[in-house]
């Protein structure tokens, strides 16, 4: 879960710790130009909001041309991109939800 | 015998086509009548206060399963009778909302959209029928569920919804469901709903997703709040390029009348500041908590930057439609027209067909002369041309509009500028309509 302020930074010494894999759950139109429905992702796991859509936006240069029009959730909870910190555990999903306008 | 089959066949087509023809009659008459159609919906309404009636004995038998619902009751039922409620878009999301909405009895319902039933409609817009082709769809909806359920009004408004006509018509309702095709409208209805103050029970689908939120809602954010800037144009896909399974409109429909019944009769929780993600493909769904209403949000904030309706279409950067628009692209001397491209063929002129569809399109349809097919990455495209021509011979592209063809051109022109290359204009559609009328369309 991202409970970041409670966590204590100083045992952070090995990779594991350092980084972990969360699972992408891609929707709509991100769905599409990513090809996939789910991905998993190498992050770092103390970062920022911003800092892990850059990191997805490396990953899936084509998300690049909507990524002003999508929500971010993290464990089904609306991500703010102005967040300070977050801390990600592995297996934490980040959902990319981008609007359907058809119907 | 058979005679007999095929007389009564036609004698109940034409009675059919009477019936159709009286109650678009009857529609006309009652629209004339309703100038200012369902009464005042303004202000913070409480049913408990306005309608001190009680249900009739026909209502009473007519609603008894969900009367003995202790969640809904009578007081939910008398609450559903006094509720004004206004569908907008008349489509594979409008035509299932609007028929559960009736069969609950909702006192009124108000149906707008400016378009007609098509065929290709009728595979998900699921009230409309082969003998309403070409009828308004507000009409058909309206004449539905007046089939259904001749205790509701339902007023049908036969026109696109604007900057100008969205405040007064909305005005008139307590809730407002979301059930359009386009970006540029969906903004206008957030932008309406937030500035009278009503619920907007939002619905969308493509191909096996839908999505459903309820806006402007009990402190819970609006259209704005999530999404403060349109997508761009190009990178919007519409039911008719990405295709839709006409059950998950159904399905999201029904969850928006669901939540517009749970608002109307004050009863249950409902999706404000939460959006439900369905996946037809997994039959799966996911709610996600959102963020609360913005208090710097242009629209719904505490200082609010849009006070009035703007031009959505120009904010939007698109037309307030899910109709394609034809691309001009390519000069005319880079495009041959259907006609000319038979032509071509009948002579004999030597040419390359490449086909720039998708492989699922391929299998509905070809055209007669062999085409290489193309997948959209263009490096892989332009050696697959290389390797089928040998720049003597010209090469026609065609797609299914003549929109992705003149694109396809464009990007190996650029790629090779030997390439003597064209498309054909119009696409498969022209090709059915000036050369081929067999030719299926889709």
């Amino acid at each position: 879960m991202a409970n970041g302020n409670a966590r204590n930074i100083e045992y952070i010494t090995n990779f594991s710790v350092l980084f972990g894999q969360v699972r992408l759950l891609f929707f709509a139109k991100s769905r599409e130009i990513v090809g996939r429905k789910e991905a998993e992702l190498e992050v770092v796991r103390l970062t920022t909001p911003r800092d892990v859509l850059q990191t997805l936006l490396q990953e899936y240069p084509g998300l690049g041309e909507i990524s002003d029009n999508i929500v971010l959730s993290l464990n089904e909870e609306y991500l703010e991109i102005d967040d300070q910190q977050i801390v990600l555990e592995a297996g934490d999903e980040l959902a990319i939800i981008p609007p359907i306008s058809g119907g | 015998m058979e005679t007999d089959v095929e007389s009564l066949r036609l004698e109940i087509k034409r009675k059919e086509e009477e019936l159709l023809h009286l109650k678009a009659l009857l529609d006309e008459k009652e629209q004339i009548s309703e100038v200012h159609p369902p009464g005042d919906g303004s202000g913070d309404k409480t049913c408990e206060k306005t309608d001190p009636q009680k249900l009739t004995n026909a209502q009473i038998a007519r609603y008894s399963r969900q009367l003995i619902l202790p969640e809904l009751g009578v007081q939910g039922q008398l609450c559903l009778l006094s509720s004004k409620i206004l569908i907008v878009g008349a489509g594979g999301l409008g035509c299932p909302a609007a028929i559960y909405l009736a069969a609950a009895g909702v006192g009124t319902i108000g149906v707008v959209d400016y378009d007609e039933v098509e065929i290709s409609n009728l595979h998900r817009q699921i009230l409309h029928t082969e003998s309403r082709v070409g009828v308004h769809k507000a009409q058909s909806i309206a004449m539905s569920c007046r089939n259904l359920n001749s205790d509701v009004k339902v007023v049908p408004y036969k026109i696109q919804l604007n900057s100008e006509n969205a405040l007064p018509i909305i005005k008139q309702y307590d809730i407002v469901l979301d059930a359009t095709d386009n970006v540029a409208t969906r903004y206008l209805l957030n932008d309406v709903c937030v500035l009278a103050g009503k619920p907007l029970v939002s619905g969308s689908a493509l191909r096996f997703e839908g999505q459903l939120t309820v806006y402007n809602h009990k402190g819970g954010p609006c259209y704005r709040c999530l999404y403060p800037k349109p997508p761009p144009p190009e990178t919007v896909t519409n039911c008719s390029d990405g295709g839709v399974l006409g059950v998950v409109p159904g399905i999201i429909g029904c969850y928006q009348a669901l939540e517009a019944i749970k608002i109307a009769a004050k009863t249950g929780s409902t999706l404000n500041q939460r959006l439900m993600l369905f996946d037809a493909l997994d039959c799966s769904s996911r709610v996600i908590k959102l963020r609360p209403r913005q208090v710097h949000c242009p629209v719904c904030g505490d200082s609010p930057s849009i006070t009035h309706l703007i031009d959505y279409e120009q904010f939007c950067g698109a037309r307030a439609t899910d109709k394609d628009q034809e691309k001009t692209v390519l000069p005319v001397n880079s495009r041959v027209t259907a006609k000319e491209y038979q032509t071509m063929v009948s002579i004999g002129q030597q040419h390359v067909l490449l086909d720039v569809r998708l492989p699922v399109e391929m299998d509905i349809c070809q055209l007669p002369h062999p085409a290489i097919t193309l997948r959209r990455d263009p490096a892989a495209q332009l050696e697959k041309i290389k390797s089928s021509t040998d720049f003597s011979s010209s090469v026609v592209v065609v797609c299914r509009r003549g929109n992705d063809s003149q694109l396809a051109v464009k990007l190996l022109q650029s790629a090779d500028p030997r390439l003597d290359i064209k498309d054909i204009r119009g696409g498969l559609h022209a090709w059915a309509r000036d050369v081929d009328p067999h030719f299926p369309v889709y």
